[in-house]
Order: structure tokens, then C-alpha cells, then sequence
């Protein structure tokens, strides 16, 4: 495997030639680095450079000192960290960032150094043609042919080059669609049946009533809301559209943007809230207040699969110090066991592995049977919609009406 | 006797904390606002730090943005609304404060200034955390606010929505949040100024005549002004610049101030070059604050010295 990847990279510094190209050929938009943008329909193999190899197979763990994560705040369950740690005999630091702005901002000075990192996949191209990221040995892990749902394998953001049959740069972590959650014993409208028009109706709910604080998710509600499920437009028009909506909102109901609706659903400080999966299992499972049972919770997506469906990654920096624990630290996250662990004991995000049957989560009480509609299945992928990376200019749009939204009305 | 040196010398670690963290940071903030971007990810700051290739073209986008009716208009007109009602509050509720510590407080006075401090104690953002338990549906705060009617009150004044908590994205709630949480600044510089005054001087004034309401209209009053103005500048700088506040009190894009903006351009956005311009836009407009404050204690010092 490491010998195949030297022998790609030996021909020179610029994206090789099976890499460069993706499957949609020249004509789709290029994002940072001249890279494709990678959408479902259009994978993208990541280049490799011929000064940023993989490590060799066969080395043995460093020891002692400190592994370094990066990762989300509350996203990874502290006590499997430890017993890493433990196995290994090495400390593990867990670091945290609060948006993917401000962990690539800090990357990129290089001022500081992790070993492991968990980056969004719309923003891979970034990181890969910037050099942060080191490709993968899979050797080191095995866990992720034996398993990970295959559609993660060889993922469409980080597609395996011609001869090649696992992701180059990443391996899945968690999975989650975009959705409503509500309170039922405050709510009366009929949320499934109103969809993402539920909040544009939901003036009676003035200042209970919000959306996302994430540029992407905020603008995606309005545009969905106006019938475009085309969330990577970067047509100026959608984007118009989508801003006039979320003004309107702002006006009858006097919106909020907040990423705390595990916390302010099950205390009710919101009941209407436009809600990430993970966040509102997490919120039902470790959230609620006292006397307050998380049946007044409710979750929708839409039953035709047409709503916003994601994944996270794990990765190895290139900065890495101990970059072969790093790699086994991966495997680690993907040992069934662990995964589901981090999962239902910790962060209420799915990981894609095949023991982690989506039935058996509810029929075994570990997911509430009302809350079945937050787990994301494998067909989910099928007709859910991705937000991918956008060009820098279709990024600035998009940026643009999000700071006029909240400049507010 | 001393060298020459030795006195001036004590301003030295004074000047190098000025220039090493604000004089030098502060030119790279103009640098990057004046400067360009990356031309591989077009979203990464590249400085120009020689004043002659500066490009203007981010600050002119951003300063069309503050014509009327535009995004940052919207936002700059709210900020300045929120900081002058909160700095009217501050000096109507810190000025009996600070008038009563001074004048009439007697032995309790050094009590009463360490209890002025003790919020200090606890950071400002656990503070704000605090109130938003107490401001809960079914917080202590709002029970007793709803005990007394005074949320009744408030929506009948018009300044509470009908039927909305207090942490629904309310303006009366952040602006309070803003003199809860500044007040303090603001008593301690006018105490300082009020327990300045000679009091022969307001004796005088009593002796030939004048009522207490004349004697504190045109002694005591003038006298303090300078501490008034010390005090404003003091939190009106700060608040300026507030974004938690605003977001932890009700977090709605209709109480967002102009620093709300500058954090999501600078923190969470990847577009620094433009959170740069509006940190020099907003600099400006203190800048002018502050000119108008140099100026007002300059005269008032001048008359001091010529009475």
C-alpha cells in the first residue's frame, strides 16, 4: 500500500494525473487547491504529493509523551480517549474548536500541532492541497474494511485512485441528518406534515422559534423552504431568496441562531428548532431536567429522504509527532465496541459501522422508539442532499447573506 | 543627583506593552484589512504591510454596507441605541450610588466600595451565564419580576413583547445585561471624582444662599462632570465592542450589535480581511468618542485652573 503511494507521488509535486481529475472531468467547478468539487454524484480522488507520503507499513507505536487531538467540544467520549491512552501508554490530549473556521485558521499558522484531527468533509480539498493532512496507511487500520458500511470505504469526497480500494486521507466518523425538532406538549402545529414551512408558521412561538447558528444550515432551511434542494447553488438569485426568507422569519418570529439545542430543547428555552440528529439523541438521552420526560421531544426529516445528510471524518495530520499511534488511534474508533460506546455513551452520533444496526438501536431502548426518525440509515445517503464544498466566490455568497441575516431586521 | 534618564526610564515597560501588544497588533489588523487574500483558498488574510500597495477595496465594500438602509447600518444604529440608553441608565442608577458612597456613607464607605467590587470576583461571562438560569421561564428572576408585576409593567411600557420571557430575544434584556454588567466601571471612576470635591466649596455655595438643589446643580454637578465623562468612556468603549452579551441574553439576529458582526467575520467566518475593516470602521467612530472626551476633560481642566 505505502509502496503504491510513493509510486504515485514520485511524479512530482502537482495532484497526479489519475488524481487531479476526478470523474467529472474539467468542466465542473474548481474549489481551493483545483480540486473538483466533490458531490454524490461527482466522487473526487484527493491528490497525493510526492513530499507528503504516507508512513511505511509494518512500524511499531511510538511511546510515551502526549497524542494530540483536535476535535469538536463534547465530541468524543473522554474515558475511550483514556483507555487509548492506557493500551498505549501515552497521555491523550483532547483539544476543541467550535467551528471548522477557527480549527483551519489555527492549523494553518502552524503554531500548533495535532496528531489527530476530525475535519467536516466539505472542506477536505483545503486541507489536502494545503498539505495539512497525511495520507493514510491502511494497514495500520484494519477496522475500516471490516466494519464500516462500504459506502465509507470509498466515500465520494475521498474517492480511492484507479487500483486502489480504500479512501486516501480519511476514515468515517459519525453520521447525521438535518432536521426539525420540537417540543410537542408546547407546539400544536402539525410539523410533519407542514415540513420546513413549520417555521414560517410558527409565529405564535415568538423568540422559542430557532435555526442553526451555521451559515450553511440556516441558508439550506430557506432554500428547501422555497422548494430549491439544491444546496450547493451558487446562483446569486437562490441565494436572495433564501436571505428574504430567513428575514421574514426574523420578523415573525424573531428567530434565534443557536447550536445549543441539546441543552435548550429538553430544558425548553426553545420548542422549535431546526436540529443536527446527534444533538437531539443526546439532548433526549442525557439532557433532560428533572420530572421532564423526553417523549415531549420530537424529531422529523423528511419521510422522502430530501433533507440534509452528512458525515464527519477522522484524519492524521502531517505535522503528526506520533503519526503511527495516530493511525491506530483511528482504528481504535473504529473497533465496533468503541464506536457504538462513543456513540450512546457520549455524543448521540451514529457512526457508520455495520454493528451498529439502526432496528436494533430502537428495538433494544437504546434509541426512544418516537425518536427512531434522528437514526440515519444506509439507503438515508440515497436521496439525501449533500453540502459540499462551494468555490471561494460561491462561499462568499453565501457568507455575505448569512452576515445580512444577522445584521438582523 | 539623578541621572536624566532614570524618571524616563520608568515609562519603558509601559511603551514596550503599548507597542509590542497594541501599537504593532493593531497595524497588523490595518495590514490585513488593506491587504489581500490568498489566491489558492481566496479566504486567507495576506497582510500588506507598506502603506503604498494598501488595497481599499474590502474597506470601501464595507463602508457601503453602512449606507442608510444597508446591513451594517441596520446594526450600527442598534449598537448606538443600546449603548446610549444603557449609559443613561448607568447614570441614573450609579450616580445616587456614587453620590451617596462618597457624601453620606460615613464609616460604611470602604464596606460599601468593596461590595461595589465583589462582582469582580466572578468573571463576566459567568455572570451572564448566571442570568440566564435566573431568567428562565421558571428562574428566581423572573418569578419574582412576575411576583411584583413588573413584567406586566414592562409589556404595558411597551418594552417586553406580549407573552415573551425575558430571554426571547428581547432588547430591554440585553440592554439591562449591559448596565448589569458595566454599572460598576462607571460608579468607581464618578465616586473617585465626587469624593474629590472640597466641600468648602459646596458649603460656599450654601452660605451665600443658594438651596441644595442650586448648590448640587451648580458645584457639585460641574465638579463631578469630569468623572461622568471618565466613567462613560469607560464602559462606553467596551460595549461598543460587546458581542456575548447579546448573544448570551437572547441570541436572535434583532439584538445583534456591531461586534456580533466583527466575531463572525474574525472568529467564526473565514473572511478576516472584512472583520478587519470593521474593526477599523468601529475604531474610527471611538476614535471620534474619545477625541470629543480629550477635549471636554482638557477645558475642564482649564476652567479648574483659571476658577
Amino acid at each position: 500500500m505505502s509502496a503504491f503511494l510513493a509510486a504515485c507521488g514520485n511524479q512530482g509535486t502537482t495532484p497526479t494525473a489519475s488524481s487531479a481529475a476526478g470523474s467529472g472531468g474539467s468542466s465542473t467547478p474548481l474549489g481551493p487547491g483545483g480540486i473538483p468539487l466533490a458531490r454524490r454524484t461527482n466522487p473526487v480522488t484527493l491528490p497525493l504529493y510526492d513530499d507528503n507520503a504516507a508512513i511505511a507499513d509494518g512500524l511499531s507505536a511510538e511511546t510515551g509523551g502526549t497524542l494530540n487531538i483536535y476535535n469538536w467540544a463534547d465530541y468524543l467520549y473522554p474515558s475511550l480517549a483514556k483507555q487509548f491512552g492506557k493500551k498505549y501508554g501515552v497521555d491523550v490530549k483532547i483539544s476543541t474548536f467550535n467551528s471548522m473556521d477557527e480549527a483551519i485558521a489555527k492549523l494553518q499558522t502552524g503554531a500548533v500541532e495535532y496528531d489527530v484531527f476530525f475535519p467536516t468533509t466539505d472542506r477536505l480539498p483545503q486541507l489536502v492541497a494545503a498539505k495539512l493532512l497525511q495520507p493514510l496507511n491502511m494497514s495500520y487500520i484494519p477496522n475500516l474494511q471490516a466494519n464500516v458500511w462500504p459506502e465509507f470505504v470509498s466515500p465520494f469526497y475521498d474517492k480511492p485512485g484507479d487500483g486502489e480500494t480504500t479512501a486516501r486521507y480519511t476514515v468515517p466518523y459519525t453520521i447525521y441528518s438535518t432536521g426539525i425538532s420540537w417540543r410537542n406538549d408546547h407546539v400544536t402545529l402539525d410539523v410533519p406534515s407542514l415540513g420546513w414551512d413549520a417555521f414560517w408558521q410558527a409565529g405564535d412561538y415568538k423568540g422559542k422559534v430557532a435555526v442553526l447558528d451555521d451559515s450553511r444550515e440556516a441558508l439550506s432551511l430557506a432554500l428547501m423552504k422555497n422548494g430549491i434542494f439544491d444546496l450547493n447553488t451558487e446562483k446569486q438569485e437562490d441565494i436572495d431568496k433564501a436571505l428574504a426568507s430567513l428575514k421574514e422569519l426574523s420578523s415573525l418570529t424573531n428567530v434565534k441562531t443557536s447550536i445549543s439545542d441539546y441543552q435548550t430543547i429538553p430544558e425548553g428555552r426553545t420548542w422549535l428548532h431546526e436540529s443536527w440528529s446527534g444533538d437531539i439523541i443526546a439532548g433526549a438521552l442525557y439532557y433532560m431536567p428533572k420530572g421532564v420526560k423526553n417523549t415531549v421531544i420530537d424529531y422529523w426529516f423528511p419521510e422522502d429522504g430530501k433533507g440534509p445528510i452528512g458525515n464527519d471524518t477522522i484524519a492524521v495530520m502531517k505535522s503528526a509527532k506520533k503519526p503511527v499511534l495516530a493511525h491506530m488511534f483511528l482504528d481504535y474508533m473504529l473497533d465496533s465496541k468503541n464506536a457504538i460506546s462513543n456513540f450512546v455513551d457520549w455524543n448521540g452520533y451514529q457512526p457508520p459501522v455495520n454493528d451498529s444496526d439502526p432496528d436494533k438501536l430502537v428495538a433494544d431502548g437504546i434509541i426512544p422508539e418516537h425518536l427512531a426518525s434522528t437514526i440515519v440509515k444506509r439507503d438515508s445517503f440515497d436521496g439525501g442532499l449533500e453540502e459540499g464544498q462551494l468555490t471561494p466566490q460561491g462561499q462568499a455568497m453565501w457568507e455575505n447573506a448569512w452576515s445580512d441575516f444577522k445584521a438582523g431586521v | 543627583m539623578y541621572p536624566r534618564w532614570l524618571w524616563p526610564s520608568f515609562a519603558l515597560p509601559g511603551v514596550v506593552w503599548l507597542l509590542v501588544l497594541f501599537v504593532v497588533p493593531f497595524y497588523a489588523i490595518i495590514a490585513v484589512a488593506f491587504g489581500t487574500v490568498d489566491p489558492v483558498f481566496f479566504q486567507i488574510p495576506v497582510p500588506y504591510w507598506n502603506p503604498l500597495d494598501w488595497n481599499t477595496a474590502w474597506m470601501s465594500e464595507v463602508i457601503g454596507d453602512f449606507a442608510p438602509g444597508q446591513k451594517y447600518w441596520i446594526v450600527g444604529v442598534r449598537t448606538i441605541e443600546y449603548v446610549a440608553v444603557a449609559i443613561a441608565l448607568c447614570i441614573a442608577i450609579g450616580y445616587p450610588v456614587a453620590y451617596y458612597i462618597s457624601r453620606h456613607a460615613g464609616r460604611t464607605k470602604a464596606l460599601l466600595l468593596v461590595l461595589l467590587i465583589l462582582p469582580f470576583w466572578i468573571s463576566y461571562l459567568m455572570r451572564m451565564l448566571a442570568w440566564i438560569n435566573l431568567l428562565a421561564e421558571d428562574g428566581y428572576a423572573t418569578r419574582f419580576l412576575s411576583f411584583f408585576q413588573i413584567d406586566t409593567l414592562f409589556v404595558k411600557l411597551g418594552l417586553l413583547d406580549q407573552g415573551a420571557g425575558w430571554l426571547d430575544g428581547q432588547p430591554i434584556s440585553v440592554v439591562l445585561a449591559l448596565v448589569y454588567g458595566y454599572i460598576p466601571f462607571f460608579i468607581l471612576p464618578l465616586f473617585a471624582a465626587l469624593d474629590r470635591i472640597d466641600r468648602s466649596h459646596i458649603e460656599a455655595a450654601r452660605d451665600l444662599g443658594a438651596s441644595p438643589l442650586r448648590a448640587f446643580l451648580h458645584v457639585t454637578l460641574p465638579l463631578s462632570k469630569a468623572g461622568i465623562l471618565a466613567g462613560t468612556v469607560l464602559i462606553a468603549l467596551p460595549m461598543f465592542g460587546d458581542y456575548y452579551t447579546p448573544d448570551l441574553i437572547s441570541a436572535s439576529p434583532n439584538t445583534n450589535m456591531i461586534g456580533n458582526q466583527i466575531d463572525l467575520y474574525i472568529r467564526q467566518g473565514p473572511q478576516k480581511t472584512i472583520g478587519a475593516a470593521l474593526t477599523l470602521v468601529l475604531a474610527a467612530f471611538l476614535t471620534v468618542l474619545m477625541l470629543y472626551y480629550l477635549f471636554a476633560t482638557h477645558r475642564a481642566s482649564r476652567e479648574a485652573q483659571s476658577t
